[in-house]
């Protein structure tokens, strides 16, 4: 007994100094050309499939992922985030994407396996040591759901958005309006709101403080030194947006909601703006909501209520007891009232 | 030398006879339900006060029985004095105490649900303040007010008690007993305050960070002057404004207080917290929290989560000295 358990000691031994060895000494071969044995290449992908298919998310957490515009937003993320090593649709993979370990599958290749769950969960946490990253933004798996929309559509053979056409798009206004020129829905009217609102939140969106993994990621592109010029720009951007489903009713119980509250909501528009007929708020304290985007309005209620939007603790203590059924009530209400009648 | 000594040994008996005087002032005061101010009250202290006396007598007796039977007549006892003793005085005498207190204190004890004069008053526990509604006899819409009961003085007064999110209790120790307030459950409480004056209501069942900072003074007026009090109360909040007071009405609403408390007369309708239509009329801020100085005002204004921690109410830490003055100027105007 005391034999073999000397032999066992000595063995661990042996194999810490072989172990440290090829740690200290650099003894593995890191190139990407000599790439994975066979053996190793397979242990690897199998653990990442069985790794998704367990993690992946359920499709009930998944909005509607036929939403034009939420597939427009999702191609518009795809085209400066995910194409330089998946290439577009019907376009080929660089060389040097190619000669990556592990290669990254074209996208028709990359889709053709995974459930749309899976690919949510693929584009929210990425894969360690393939070189697919996380998404910018943690608990930002709701903006995930835009990139999975437009996986989908492409996935189908009808018309989806360009993305080799999106990705030729560089300066920065003509890029900014890609999306928020043309696309609504989650996206929102930016001519609704002053510069200087704009350049704040595009400030937030740069350092983080404000957490969105497209907004992260459109910011990365732009200069520091150019977003007050931007947001101007931005700001006197004329935009598509959603038309209000029927102008002429108005829903009483979002009335009510908005500008009295309950006795666990304040009343938005003391804020936001008073009665659509008694003109702005000026010096209010909350930023000009009416005939903002319905979708967009109902995320970002989402974000505050669940703490993942932060920074106004107003606002914070504003949306902490909303219903998902007031949310969309409000959201609804805010988006059908014409705007402010200074913007 | 022993004479000192005499002196050191009296010194902590002295003492503890100075520091025990003190806790008897505990007795008298705005919140003891031993100074009874009502008709309800009055009941409890005479129950405690008789039940007291009879603690004490029954003390003195079973201490008096066993200094005389070890010490005075030492010797064993007869089977019969200790039968007597076993049967008379373990079941015999205790049955008969206990019954006469349970009839006695049950034939008392103040009915909760005692029909009124007419003033109904609807009390609902927040976290962690008092919302208040007034229902005159006949009303067909309240009085509101809060953090702030008042009664008239000589009237039955019935209380409706009930809760927004978690268990309080109400207590106002000099006008009555406390009852629980329920989230979706009502309870009642009936209350005939009888001397004039000022008194201190607390929250009575914990119920969460600012518990112990949940009170309420509650004004017993002549019925007259109540009813006075309650028409005026009844109206929109006043408009004769400082220039202070004006500008810090303009603050009210620059920074949405409106969202969330009501000033009748004016665009503010929100609901959340306390009406403040009159809110300089009460004589604390911050449901007993602190007094009704200007600087009360801009305290609570700027640090209220640190007088009330996990309060709601989002401090205005952010507002300059000025601004956050004239917001105290123009709220503390509202009589």
């Amino acid at each position: 007994m005391k034999a073999v358990l000397i032999t066992l000691a000595a063995l661990a031994g042996l194999g810490a100094v072989a172990g440290g060895s090829v740690v200290a000494f650099g003894l593995y071969n890191v190139s990407a050309q000599a790439g994975h044995l066979p053996a190793v290449g397979w242990v690897l992908h199998t653990t990442f499939r069985n790794s998704v298919s367990l993690r992946a998310p359920s499709m009930a957490d998944a909005p509607d992922l036929d939403d034009p515009d939420l597939v427009a937003l999702g191609a518009g993320h795809y085209a400066t985030a995910c194409l330089p090593c998946h290439a577009a649709p019907g376009q080929q993979r660089t060389a040097t994407s190619t000669a990556m370990v592990p290669e990254p599958p074209h996208i028709s290749e990359a889709i053709a396996h995974w459930e749309p769950n899976e690919l949510h969960w693929i584009v929210e946490n990425g894969a360690k040591m393939t070189g697919m990253p996380g998404w910018p933004a943690r608990q930002r798996g709701d903006e995930v759901w835009a990139v999975v929309a437009y996986l989908e559509a492409i996935r189908e053979t009808g018309p989806a958005p360009d993305t080799a056409a999106l990705a030729e798009v560089t300066e920065p206004r003509a890029y900014c309006a890609t999306c928020h020129e043309n696309v609504a829905g989650p996206v929102p009217r930016l001519d609704l709101l002053p510069a200087d609102y704009l350049e704040a939140q595009m400030r937030a969106y740069a350092s983080g403080l404000r957490p969105s993994g497209i907004m992260e990621q459109a910011m990365s592109r732009v200069d520091g030194d150019d977003i007050a010029a931007l947001a101007a720009e931005m700001a006197a951007l004329r935009v598509r947006y959603d038309s209000p489903a029927d102008p002429g009713t108005e829903d009483e119980t979002g009335r009510t909601l908005a500008m009295r509250g309950t006795r666990d909501v304040p009343a938005c528009t003391a804020c936001h703006g008073p009665d659509r007929d008694a003109g702005p708020a000026p010096g209010r304290a909350g930023p000009a909501i009416r005939g903002q985007n319905a979708a967009y309005l109902a995320q970002q209620l989402d974000l505050w209520r669940d703490g993942i939007r932060t920074g106004s603790p107003l606002m914070e203590a504003a949306a902490r007891d909303l219903t998902d059924a007031q949310i969309d009530t409000l959201s609804r209400w805010f988006a059908q009232q014409a705007p402010a009648p200074d913007n | 030398m022993p004479r000192s000594k005499a002196r050191a040994a009296a010194r902590p008996k002295a003492l503890s006879a100075a520091l025990t005087l003190p806790l008897l002032a505990g007795c008298e005061g705005a919140q003891s339900a031993l100074a009874p101010a009502g008709e309800d009250a009055a009941v409890l202290a005479t129950l405690f006060w008789v039940m007291l006396s009879g603690a004490v007598v029954l003390f003195l007796a079973m201490n008096g029985l066993f200094f005389y039977l070890t010490r005075i007549r030492v010797q064993a006892q007869s089977e019969t004095v200790a039968r007597w003793l076993i049967v008379g005085g373990g079941i015999v005498l205790p049955f008969v105490v206990i019954s006469a207190l349970l009839v006695w204190g049950l034939s008392i004890l103040p009915d909760h649900r005692q029909a009124g004069d007419g003033l109904r008053i609807r009390v609902t526990g927040e976290q962690w303040w008092w919302r208040v509604e007034y229902w005159p006899e006949g009303a067909t819409e309240p009085v509101i007010s809060a953090n702030e009961i008042r009664l008239p003085a000589g009237q039955r007064t019935e209380l409706i008690l009930d809760s927004a999110h978690v268990i309080h209790s109400f207590w106002i120790p000099a006008l009555g007993g406390k009852m629980d307030m329920f989230p979706g459950r009502e309870t009642f409480l009936s209350l005939r305050p009888t001397q004039p004056g000022t008194y201190r209501g607390q929250c009575a069942e914990f119920c969460g960070a600012s518990h112990a900072w949940m009170a309420f003074e509650a004004h017993v007026m002549a019925p007259e002057a109540f009813d006075d009090w309650l028409a005026a109360q009844a109206g929109p909040a006043q408009t004769a404004l400082s220039d202070a007071a004006r500008r810090g009405a303009g603050i009210f609403t620059r920074e949405g207080c409106g969202a969330c408390h009501t000033i009748r007369g004016t665009e503010h309708i929100g609901v959340v917290g306390p009406d403040l239509t009159r809110v300089g009329s009460r004589t604390t801020l911050g449901a007993g929290r602190l007094g009704v100085s200007l600087d009360a005002y801009r305290a609570w204004i700027t640090h209220t989560g640190d007088l009330k921690p996990e309060v709601e109410m989002p401090a205005y830490d952010h507002l300059s000295e000025a601004e956050a003055t004239d917001l105290a100027q123009y709220l503390r105007g509202l009589e």
